[in-house]
This record gives C-alpha cells, sequence and structure tokens, in this order.
C-alpha cells in the first residue's frame, strides 16, 4: 500500500510515493539510496540510523517513512552539499573518532543536533548527548575529543 | 622516520565519515532475490520432516532449500559443520531451510509457513556435564569428521579436541610447595557486537563462477572454506570485502556465505542477499567460547610459583570447527605471562547444544587470564605480599621460559607493570566524596601470541604509477583496526614518498594478493613485512633501471621524496614517476617496463609443539605482554560498580602510528569493561534470553573511563620497524583488573563475570552477615 | 512489518471515527517508539494505522487553572526540558530524561509511556506520585480517569478500543520530590526499579515502578509515615514496610530478592533528604 507523501530531503523538496509499512530508514536506503544511515538494530537502541528530522536527531528506524510528511529531513550525505566537510567530519578524522566507520554517519548527526541546541557543551553533555548512539570499536574517547575541539572552535 | 611512526590520518577517514563507503549491505545488484531463513526453536531435536510445500506458493518466492539439498560438511580446523542442518539442530536458531524471493518481506513471511517436524533430543547445556560418560552426544559421528592434523578429536565422547601440555615434576612441586591454593574461574559466552550486523551477497553464473561479496575479515579463508564445501574451483571463486563494519573476530570463517550459495547455484545469473537482524546475530553467529577454569598454584611464601595444575573446558557450543583452535591457543599460553618450571595443564573444547563458539579479539587469553590474573592476587594476599610483587617475581623476563618451554628473548612485562603502577597510582587509595562509595585499585597483566597455522602467509603487490603515484594491493581488511593507514604508512616510508600518493585497495580475491586471514593480531607483523618486501622489490628494480640511466652505482643511490637520488651527488636524480613503464632511452626504445613489486612472508621457524607433552621451543611468531591498572568505585546501596580510570602499557615493539593505536587500545579497554559489568549471553536450557541490545547492553559513552595509553617499544626481530600486534591483548587485563580492583574496594571476589550489582550486592550482604555473625561469636 | 493503511486525522472525532470504522484492527500511533519496534517484530499487526500527531493542541505542556497538562503527544523531550516543570517539577523533568536517548525522547511521548503500561514505565511514578488524572476521548465525548486507577495489569490499561488518551494533568502543588532509577546500565536502559518520592507537608506519596505489574503506589507505607517527623527510625520502619508491600518477580535484568532490597535502598535514599 502505497501513500504520496512530500518532504524536504537534504534540502530539495520532494513528493515520493511510499510503502505505509517502510520505516524512514527503509525509505531512504532504498528508495533514495541514501546509504549513509545504517541499520545496527531496528529497534532504536543503536543510533546508526540518526538523522536529522525537523532539526531533532531521530533514529530513522523508530520513524514510518509516512510520518514524515512536510517534514525537513537531513541525512549524512546533506552535510556536504557544497563539496565541502563539515568541521564535525574533519575533526573525526584528525582527532582518529572512528575506526570501522559503521557508527559514524549516526554519530556526526547526533552530534550535529548536539551542537546546533548546545554550541559549548560540557563533556558529561557530550557524552550523555551521544550516549544513544553506540560505538563497539572506539572505546569513544575520540568521539568526545572530536566534538569538544569543533565545540571549542564554536567559541571564536 | 617520515611517516612511520607518526599519527598519520586514517586513509578511508572521508569515506566513512561522508557515508560514502559501501558496506555490503549498502549494495544493490539488479534482478536481486532476498534470503531469510528458517531456524530451529529447539536446541537440540531430530528434523523429522520439513515441508515447503505452502511456502514455495507464496507469490515472489523463487526458491527453498533444506540440508538436504547440501549435505557436505565444511569447517576451518574440523569439518563438524552444514551451513544448513542435515538431519539435526544442535542450537537454537540452526538454520534448518532457506528461502530466496524478490523481496525479504516476502522471504520472511515464506519462512512462517515452512512446516518443520521435529522431535526434540535432551540437550547438552553444561561442557562439563557434556565431558562425562554417558552424555548425549551431540555429534555422534565425530570420528568421522576431517580434521587438521594438530587437533585431536575423541570420537564418542563431546570432545572435540583436548590440547594436555606436561611440563617438569608437578607433584614434586606441589609436595615441596609451602602453600598450595585451589581456584575455579567461570566466564560465560558473551558475544562481539558490531554494529553492523552479518551480511553477504552471492551469485553464481552459469561458467561455474561463483562471486560473495561479503562482510568479512578473510576474504582467502572464506574462498578457501566454500571452494571446498562447495566443489567450486578457486579459479572460479571470488570473495569480496568491501567494507566490513567491525569484525573482533566474529567475521572469521564463515557463517551465512554457505546458506545462500546454494541458493545462488539453483538460480544462476541472480545475487542472492541476506542480513541478519540483530536478534540473528546474537543467536546465530560466533560467540565467543564459555570457560570454566580449575588453576591449582603451588607456592612459595617468597612468593615464586613452582607448580601449576590447570583445567580449562571449554563450552564449544554446537559446532567447534574454529573453537578447537582456541582450546589449544589456551594450551599454550596456559600459565599467563609467568615464568614457571612445573606444569600440568588439560585444555578441552566440550561440544554442547550452544550457539556456536568461536574467534573473539583475545582468542581465549582473556577467558584465561580472568582466572589467571585474579587467582594471582589471591596467591598474593595468601602469603602476604601485594599483586604487583607476586607479578614482578613470577612475570617473563627476557631468558625466562613460558609454559611450552621457549626461552623469552624480548619481553617489556617488567616495564609495562611498572608504567602502569605509576600511572594508576597503584599504593595510593583514594577515597570517595560519597559515604555510601568505596574504591579500589587493582591490575592484571595480559599476553597474546597470533593464533595461526605455522605458515600463516601474507602478500603485497605495489604497481608504480607514471606520475609516480603507486597502488598497493593487499588483504589484510580494514575492519576499523587502522590496516589501510599503517599498510599505506610503511609503503610511504620506504618508498619515500607521501601517503597521499599511495591507493591501497583490498579484499578481492581475484584481484589482490593472498592473505591468510585478517585475525590474530598478525596484520602489522605479517602483512607489513610482506608490504616491506614489495617495497625492497620497487626500490630494486628502480636502482637497477637508475644505475643505468644516471650511470652511478647501485650501492650509491637511495630513494628520497620521490626522486632516486644519489647519496653522493643529490643533484642526480630521476623520478621514480619517470621509471614506471621501464626505462626510456634516448631514441625512444624502453628496457624493463611497468614496475611492479612483490612480497610474501611467512614467520621464520615455528613449529608444532610436541603432540603428548605439548611444549615447543617456537610454537608462536612472538608474544605482545601488557599490563593494566583499573581504579573502580562501587556503590554500597546497590552494588553499581563505574570504572574510574585504566592505566594501560604495552610493549608493542613499534608505535606505527600514534593516533590510531592510543584509538584501538582505548576501544579494547571499554570493550573489556562490558564484558566485565554487564555482558552475558543468558542462556536457558539452550535458549538465548537476551538476544537484543534491549538486554544486551554494550557501554555507552557515559560509561567511559579516564584512560592514560602508553607503550613500551622492545623492537620485534621480524616485525616491520620492530612493530608487532597489540589489537587483541589490548582488552585481555581489563576484566581481571576491573574484578582485582572491585576485590580492593570491597573484598567481594566474583569468580564469574560480569560483575553486575546484582551479583555484587548478593555478595556484600553475604559478606554483612558474616561479619554480624563473627561479632556475635566474640 | 506487514502493509496497513495509514490515517493522519486532524480532528480527534474524525480519530475516533476512524478507530470506530476500523474495529480492533486499527491501532493508535503516536509516538511510535514502541509500536513500530513491535510491529516490526509481528507482535502488533494493525490493518489500520491512525497517527494522532496531526490532531491540533495534541503536543501541548501548559499551566493553566491551576492544573499542570500534559499533551497526547508531547515529546519526553520537550516535558523534559520545559523550563517551568523543570523549576517546579524537577522530578518529573527527571524522569522524562531519563527514558531512552535523546533520539527516542524526540520520539516517544510521555503519554505513550503510560499507555503502555509497562511495569516499569518511567513517566508513571512521578505522576502517580502527583495524583495525576488521565483524560479520555471517545465516542461519548470526554472523560477522566484517575492514573492510579488507569493501569490495570502489566501492558493493560482502561482504555477500551476506540477512546483516545488527550493528555494527563496534575493539580499545581508545592512539593519536594525524588526521582530515582536503577538501571543495569547508567544510560539508555530499562529501569530495574525506579520510583518517585514527593513530599508535601508532612504527607510523604510514594511510587515504584518494577516492583508489581504494575507501577504503584505504596499505600500502607504513605499511611505508616504520614504526620510523622522523619527519623533515622522512621525511615528504617518505612522502608521495612515498604519492602513487604511490593511483589516484585524475577526475570532476566534482575532477581525478585534483590528488586526488593533496592526498593528500601531507594526509599531510604530518598526520604532522608528530608531528614
Amino acid at each position: 500500500m502505497k501513500k504520496v507523501i512530500n518532504f524536504t530531503l537534504n534540502g530539495e523538496v520532494v513528493e515520493h510515493a511510499v510503502d505505509t509499512n517502510k520505516t524512514l530508514l527503509k525509505m531512504l536506503r532504498e528508495d533514495f539510496e541514501l546509504t549513509g544511515a545504517k541499520e545496527g538494530c531496528g529497534a532504536g537502541e543503536c543510533g546508526a540510523c540518526t538523522v536529522i528530522m525537523n532539526e531533532k536527531a531521530v533514529n530513522s528506524c523508530l520513524v514510518l517513512a509516512v510520518e514524515i510528511e512536510g517534514a525537513s529531513i537531513t541525512t549524512i550525505e546533506g552535510l556536504t552539499l557544497d563539496g565541502i566537510l563539515d568541521p564535525l567530519q574533519e575533526s573525526f578524522i584528525d582527532n582518529a573518532a572512528l575506526q570501522c566507520g559503521y557508527c559514524t554517519p549516526g554519530m556526526i548527526m547526533t552530534a550535529k543536533v548536539l551542537l546546533n541546541e548546545n554550541p559549548h557543551p560540557t563533556e558529561e553533555e557530550i557524552k550523555e548527548g551521544i550516549s544513544g548512539n553506540l560505538c563497539r570499536c572506539t572505546g569513544y574517547k575520540k568521539i568526545v575529543e572530536a566534538i569538544e575541539k569543533v565545540a571549542n572552535d564554536n567559541e571564536e | 622516520m617520515k611517516y612511520v611512526g607518526k599519527s598519520i590520518k586514517r586513509v578511508d577517514g572521508i569515506k566513512k565519515v561522508t557515508g560514502s563507503l559501501k558496506y555490503v549491505d549498502d549494495m544493490k545488484f539488479s534482478r536481486m532475490l532476498y534470503a531469510a531463513v528458517k531456524r530451529s526453536p529447539y536446541a537440540h531435536a531430530r528434523i523429522v520432516s520439513i515441508n515447503i510445500e505452502k511456502a514455495m506458493a507464496v507469490k515472489g518466492v523463487k526458491d527453498i532449500i533444506t540440508g538436504d539439498h547440501y549435505k557436505k560438511r565444511a569447517g576451518l580446523y574440523l569439518e563438524d559443520k552444514n551451513f544448513l542442518a542435515v538431519g539435526k539442530a544442535r542450537y537454537k536458531g540452526e538454520a534448518v531451510a532457506a528461502v530466496a524471493a524478490v523481496s525479504e518481506d516476502i522471504a520472511k513471511e515464506a519462512v512462517k509457513l515452512i512446516e518443520v517436524e521435529y522431535e526434540e533430543l535432551t540437550a547438552v547445556t553444561n561442557a562439563i556435564e557434556a565431558m562425562k560418560p554417558g552424555a548425549p552426544l551431540v555429534h555422534p559421528d565425530l570420528g568421522e569428521y576431517k580434521t587438521a592434523p594438530i587437533f585431536f578429536p575423541k570420537p564418542g565422547t563431546n570432545i572435540s579436541n583436548h590440547y594436555p601440555l606436561r611440563k617438569g615434576d608437578v607433584e614434586n612441586a606441589f609436595e615441596e610447595a609451602e602453600v598450595v591454593i585451589d581456584n575455579k574461574f567461570y566466564v560465560p559466552h558473551v558475544h562481539h557486537v558490531t554494529i553492523e550486523t552479518h551480511t553477504a551477497v552471492a551469485q553464481m553464473d552459469l561458467d561455474g563462477s561463483c562471486t560473495v561479496w561479503a562482510s568479512c575479515q578473510s576474504p582467502f579463508a572464506v574462498r578457501q572454506a566454500l571452494s571446498e564445501a562447495f566443489d567450486i574451483p578457486l579459479n572460479k571463486m571470488r570473495v569480496l570485502s568491501p567494507a566490513v563494519g567491525g569484525g573482533f573476530g566474529s567475521k572469521a570463517g564463515t557463517t551465512l556465505e554457505g546458506i545462500i550459495i546454494p541458493l545462488a547455484k539453483r538460480n544462476p545469473g541472480r545475487p542472492i542477499k541476506l542480513t541478519y537482524s540483530r536478534e540473528d546475530e546474537f543467536e546465530n553467529t560466533y560467540v565467543r567460547q564459555g570457560m570454566h577454569a580449575t588453576i591449582k598454584t603451588a607456592v612459595n611464601k617468597n612468593g615464586k610459583i613452582i607448580g601449576l595444575k590447570n583445567e580449562f573446558v571449554w563450552d564449544g557450543g554446537a559446532y567447534n570447527e574454529y573453537g578447537v583452535n582456541i582450546a589449544k591457543a589456551a594450551g599454550y599460553a596456559c600459565a599467563g605471562p609467568y615464568d614457571i618450571d612445573n606444569i600440568w595443564t588439560d585444555s578441552y573444547c566440550v561440544y554442547t547444544n550452544h550457539p556456536v563458539g568461536g574467534p573473539y579479539r583475545g582468542f581465549g587469553m582473556s577467558e584465561l587470564q580472568f582466572g589467571i590474573e585474579q587467582n594471582l592476587d589471591i596467591v598474593a594476599e595468601k602469603i602476604g605480599i601485594s599483586p604487583i610483587e607476586i607479578r614482578l617475581i613470577n612475570g617473563l623476563k627476557p631468558g625466562g621460559a613460558t609454559a611450552t618451554g621457549e626461552i623469552v628473548k624480548i619481553s617489556g612485562l617488567m616495564e609495562c607493570i611498572e608504567q602502569v603502577v605509576e600511572d594508576i597510582n597503584f599504593e595510593e587509595k583514594t577515597e570517595s566524596s560519597k559515604p555510601n562509595k568505596v574504591r579500589g585499585k587493582g591490575i592484571a597483566c595480559g599476553w597474546k601470541a597470533p593464533s595461526m597455522p605455522n605458515n600463516a602467509a601474507s602478500s603485497a603487490i605495489i604497481k608504480l604509477n607514471e606520475d609516480g603515484t603507486a597502488h598497493l594491493l593487499v588483504s589484510v581488511q580494514d575492519i576499523g583496526q587502522g590496516s589501510d593507514t599503517v599498510m599505506t604508512q610503511i609503503a610511504a616510508e620506504m618508498l619515500s614518498i607521501s601517503p597521499e600518493k599511495i591507493t591501497i585497495k583490498t579484499g578481492d580475491t581475484d584481484h589482490t594478493p593472498y592473505e591468510w586471514q585478517t585475525v590474530a593480531s598478525r596484520m602489522t607483523y605479517s602483512t607489513g613485512r610482506a608490504v616491506v618486501e614489495a617495497c625492497k622489490d620497487v626500490i630494486d628494480q628502480l636502482l637497477e633501471l637508475s644505475q643505468i640511466k644516471l650511470g652511478l652505482y647501485k650501492r650509491d643511490l637511495e630513494l628520497r621524496d620521490g626522486y632516486v637520488v644519489s647519496k653522493i651527488y643529490p643533484d642526480r636524480k630521476v623520478a621514480i614517476g619517470d621509471l614506471a613503464l621501464g626505462l626510456t632511452f634516448e631514441d625512444g626504445s624502453g628496457i624493463h617496463g611497468p614496475i611492479i613489486g612483490r612480497g610474501s612472508f611467512i614467520p621464520p621457524n615455528i613449529r608444532d609443539a610436541d603432540k603428548k607433552t605439548g611444549l615447543g621451543e617456537h610454537p608462536v611468531a612472538y608474544w605482545t605482554y601488557g599490563a593494566q591498572g583499573v581504579e573502580v568505585e562501587v556503590d554500597l546501596d546497590t552494588g553499581q560498580t563505574k570504572v574510574l580510570k585504566v592505566a594501560s602499557c604495552f610493549d608493542v615493539g613499534k608505535v606505527m602510528n600514534p593516533q590510531l593505536l592510543e584509538a584501538q587500545v582505548e576501544g579494547a579497554i571499554v570493550q573489556g569493561m562490558g564484558t566485565a559489568l554487564f555482558e552475558e549471553l543468558i542462556l536457558k536450557d539452550g535458549v538465548l534470553l537476551n538476544p537484543s541490545f534491549v538486554d544486551y547492553k554494550i557501554p555507552t559513552a557515559d560509561d567511559m573511563p579516564e584512560m592514560v595509553i602508553k607503550f613500551v617499544e622492545n623492537p620485534e626481530e621480524n616485525g616491520p620497524y620492530g612493530a608487532r600486534g597489540v589489537a587483541e591483548v589490548a582488552m585481555v587485563p581489563s576484566a581481571p583488573a576491573i574484578a582485582n580492583a572491585i576485590y580492593d574496594a570491597t573484598g567481594i571476589r566474583l569468580r564469574t563475570i560480569p560483575l553486575t550489582a546484582e551479583r555484587i550486592f548478593e555478595k556484600m550482604k553475604v559478606l554483612k552477615r558474616g561479619r554480624r555473625g563473627s561479632c556475635k561469636n566474640n | 512489518m506487514n502493509a496497513f493503511e495509514y490515517f493522519a486525522p486532524t480532528t480527534l472525532k474524525e480519530a475516533i471515527d476512524i478507530l470506530n470504522e476500523k474495529g480492533e484492527e486499527a491501532s493508535i500511533l503516536n509516538g511510535g517508539t514502541d509500536l513500530i519496534v513491535r510491529m516490526r517484530d509481528g507482535i502488533s499487526d494493525p490493518k489500520y494505522v491512525v497517527d494522532i500527531k496531526k490532531i491540533k493542541g495534541m503536543d501541548d505542556i501548559r499551566i493553566e487553572n491551576g492544573r499542570v497538562f500534559i499533551g497526547a503527544s508531547a515529546l519526553l523531550n520537550d516535558l523534559g526540558n520545559n523550563q517551568d516543570i523543570q523549576k517546579r517539577y524537577p522530578f518529573l523533568s527527571k524522569a522524562a530524561l531519563s527514558i531512552g536517548s535523546k533520539q527516542v525522547r524526540n520520539r516517544a511521548t510521555c503519554i505513550g509511556n503510560i499507555c503502555n503500561a509497562s511495569p516499569l514505565a518511567g513517566m508513571a511514578t512521578p505522576l502517580l506520585a502527583l495524583n495525576a488524572t488521565v483524560h479520555v476521548f471517545g465516542n461519548y465525548g470526554e472523560k477522566d480517569i484517575l492514573l492510579k486507577d488507569f493501569f490495570v495489569f502489566v501492558r493493560k490499561t482502561l482504555l477500551k478500543h476506540g477512546e483516545i488518551v488527550t493528555g494527563i494533568s496534575f493539580e499545581e502543588q508545592a512539593c519536594l520530590g525524588v526521582f530515582t532509577k536503577i538501571s543495569r546500565r547508567r544510560k539508555v536502559d530499562l529501569s530495574t526499579v525506579c520510583s518517585t518520592v514527593v513530599k508535601k507537608y508532612d504527607e510523604y506519596r510514594i511510587s515504584f515502578g518494577a516492583v508489581a505489574p504494575t507501577p504503584v503506589r505504596l499505600n500502607k507505607t504513605e499511611a505508616f509515615l504520614k504526620g510523622k517527623m522523619l527519623s533515622k527510625d522512621i525511615i528504617e520502619k518505612a522502608c521495612e514496610l515498604a519492602m513487604s508491600e511490593v511483589s516484585p518477580i524475577s526475570d532476566i535484568r534482575a532477581s525478585e530478592s534483590y528488586r526488593r532490597e533496592l526498593v528500601q535502598v531507594m526509599l531510604r535514599n530518598s526520604l532522608s533528604q528530608w531528614y
């Protein structure tokens, strides 16, 4: 069963007929081939599918595609539309805040909203803010440092 | 050095932070079919019949297979498994049938309609019980299974391998010892929890070629296993591993690839994809084996351990094709990094009706050291010396001997212990500001050798391009550890060109050169050496041509920043790019042709241990030693533990990339902490009760302790620039150090993990009652 | 997830009509963080999904006429970060922010958490202790149900098919309160046990989650404490009473006895703040 929805995807207005039983994650990956968001659990526990919906970080596996009518969606692919890495992306590389890379897009999207909402978070606020994004490789230290670095640059 | 030893940024960084790197599940093929798997609801059951009629009738279903369609057994070291159960299911969740359909939803719908009749059999759910005579047999046909000659299954029992080690005179040691201490420990099954689940796509064509795209650590080992299992010659079998979203051992060997190949065979030209859900991942991929350890120690009052009697019983689960080697690795390492003259060890790998045991970061060492390191603290306390003293007295030093009798040439263990003691400020006890919280410190050592066939081989190819850039071809998979970057660094250093000028290609058995496996913490050492050799080959060819071109002796030439340069007359030089396609003379004619460097490596002189005694002078490539110190805070009200700080130090021979190495160790510590505090596959009668992130918790950023990461560098003889591996051993000391710290804080010693709040709380209650009781007696 | 027809009504009336017309095969979709996972797992399999988030005013959080009102679609993050709530009922705010991850709380709602009627519902204990009232809309119009009566059993409430909870409210009150959650992992985990203790003058309202088939008020313990000056001895007696008043179960998250012990630890620590 399909339903036509209108929404903004990485800055572009989109009209799309989507299966009602598709999650936002499945729609992004299958219909738009935006595979940056990953499915790590399909149950909102790991954060690998995090995208930005109306300026808020959400697990795209916990949103039905039909629910995004009228919404604005930004995926990891939407951070580099101008061909330039986002400061967070730069910082993740500079600080070795990624290893296998599977959690990385979701982690960066969560961090992006975190810094939008709170440009100068404390270390505790960063840890709390990304606690919905599981990473098995890094032990998180360098991720927290990468986000802190961008936050410090926000000072200027 | 310009590039080695420097914190060069990850070469795969941009693709990973932009989400543009394509992992297997991100790949889409035309005419692709999707597979779904019917699984056994029983831990042990005879399959009476399978009816696929209703499922086949579902619109969009293309094919269904069962174990009857393909009965040949497979396995890495012991051929004991079928990818789809044949005759009986040996663990809950084992695949009994697979569907291929035009969509994932349809495939899953069809799976529900497959009707399987089972006759439930008694499940064997405890490895100790499984070893007893009369226990139901998980594999009654064990005697018929093909096995590598270094493993010793016992037909007619559930024992898939027995590794004995007999050194010195143990009986005498125990008679002479001033103190004898007996301890038991148990480590449950845990899971790797890569964030990417297992996934693969397989396609077969009518020309007999088979292509598999898999998230796998070891394309060549997978190719070998699948080629043998499905009778596909190696030249027709291609395995690609485009990207791996975390491995930790779970993606070594074969798991789901073997389910889709028979489907692909029956549906030529159609790629078949299978991606595991998180629940599948917990139940149906390798898990870390459970292990029961008995450790008996003979020690003198001066702290010298003179005898050791151990038994390790590994709960290998339903199939032990990979796990048999963990029991063997534990045999080699049975004394820990300690110098003990008299040892009697039996290490058994045992079949049960539990999920399939397999390689997990540490390959047995975490399980082993969990007991050994706590045992040491218990022994130290009993004879009245400190945890540090007992380690300094018994720890392996150059000139000492390992359990197998190998004489230690290099060991930075003492330096590591001293560094950690300093960084965690071991002697100074701190107090919590909260009255209901207590703090404690603990230390543990770790060691590990690559556990691999003696002749595990690596190779590398370098192709020089005409603009002075190069392609580096290897088949070590970057599963997050940073091998793409480190291999690039090595080539850059050797060839004296910047890393940006090198593109590394991996993971395609048709196009990248042989690599045994990306496991065993052997990549920097082994593949790194192959890269060094390939570079030497390139250099040799360049210098050959340059001496003609420049009219100078080869011995007076060297590579410098993209040129072959005379050491004597620095202005006499030729760009390496100008020689990439061979040497061209002034008349336009040329010689030699494109420069392609080839490097191969097998660690030299590794020989099997003696079959009867388990002793061997050089059974492994090298040992990596290290230690960690931990400070914890325990909440006396609830039993909850917070790991405050971890100090870590390993002897890595050479730090190739400080930033990436530090990151790898940080990850290992937090993973080790997870197994110490939360993680356990909770099994009841063979059924996994917590197959999801709701009830299997791994650490979040909030759980991360303060970490101080140090290294010492005693160079490894055959390693590139003196490097040896550290990937796995970095998590080995974490759990026992935390356990020792909790004991220091509370006086509670749990001989199992995870050290959950509830378990600590219950022990505290017992302890409090005990104290009250003793007061009364007074 | 099986196919279904999706509706996004903009009025309550419209929503009720769809629910009544489609019958039991219709499910209400609010935040979806529970329903979508249940649908994925095949535990819920609705033929019709009625999304109530587009109904006007459903996401309100407002204080008016002496009552605090939390609309059905108000997000946990919006509740937890609401400045008035943070100032006057910090324990309610803390409870909201203790549930799930930030991403989950950007979808999950306070009312959804209540309507799921999990024994360990994070929002239940503060709202029980605040004597909250659930507002229900049906084809008969509006009706109110006291939250303490709303929970019937594990995942069962008084809500009938064809009814929609429009919000929950409680009387404005000057009180102190402590919310406590003990979980295996500090962040993004279910409660092993959770509790709220509210003090209003010499009255104590005590509620616990994950110690009975539904979140509960500890009436006997409350009665014992009423009018008493807190002392070490009184607190200990209250803790003993509380332990006897709960009926937790053993499951893979914790044993019955550990949960019972936590009840006294949590109550003691809560009451001690005012002693």
